[in-house]
């Protein structure tokens, strides 16, 4: 599945979707921790469907996945 | 003007800084809907902020502008929700427009406007600022501050 990169994530990883295969949303933080260096000390949450989640759950890999650093609108 | 109060996704965001003359042209269009009698506006500026604290950056280093992105779908989303919910809780208010600046935008230039009118001064000043806090909080929105040294830092919002 592809996961959606923004702001400063982006900017370490060099992208800004990155593939990964996970069918839980811990798979998944593993792998971005994996892929994105130093991706533990920054600030960051993941949003499914465009909702932010904080739980572990399955994934069928048609969700739109989102790592969001901080936010600084306004 | 009258704001159909529907579920329709509204794009808040614009390219650029966002114009004193545009904001002027938009208190203009309000002047045919005379049950309004108070219009609450915010508007965001780039501030120069001074960078301390940064290891080898010379000491008078400003934030020289800054360029936003965002998660756009998802910043669509929210602010639908966030107006939805404004009109249930100030039911008076008329009509709320929000604006955003995506790309680079210079210090002293603005990036955001929030706008809420309403009959009364109550609902639009108390809606304008529930607005731009949850606005602040909730949508997608990245800055990169770009300093007077030509390096950069990420913002976050406190």
């Amino acid at each position: 599945m592809e996961v959606l990169l923004f702001g400063m994530l982006a900017e370490k990883a060099g992208t800004s979707r990155l593939e990964v295969e996970a069918g839980t949303l811990a798979d998944l933080r593993r792998s971005m921790a994996e892929r994105i260096p130093g991706l533990h000390h920054i600030d960051h949450v993941i949003a499914v469907d465009r909702v932010i989640v904080h739980d572990d759950r399955t994934l069928t890999g048609r969700e739109e996945i989102a790592l969001l650093p901080p936010f600084a609108g306004g | 003007m009258s704001e159909p109060r529907t579920h329709k996704v509204k794009d808040i965001f614009v390219e650029g800084a966002i114009a004193p003359s545009f904001i002027a042209e938009s208190i203009a269009k309000h002047s045919t809907r005379t049950d309004i009698g108070a219009h609450g506006i915010f508007l965001g500026q780039v501030r120069a902020d001074t960078v301390v604290g940064a290891d080898d950056r010379p000491p008078a280093t400003t934030v020289a502008a800054i360029a936003f992105t965002a998660y756009r779908e998802m910043a669509l989303e929210r602010m639908t929700a966030i107006r939805e919910q404004a009109f249930a809780q100030w039911p008076s208010m008329t009509c709320l427009h929000v604006h955003h600046s995506l790309g680079t935008i210079k210090a002293g230039e603005l990036c955001f406007m929030v706008f809420a009118s309403a009959p009364h001064r109550a609902a639009a000043r108390e809606a304008v600022a529930w607005v731009v806090d949850r606005i602040k909080a909730e949508l997608p929105i990245f800055g990169r501050e770009v300093l007077s040294d030509s390096t950069h830092l990420w913002k976050t919002n406190s």
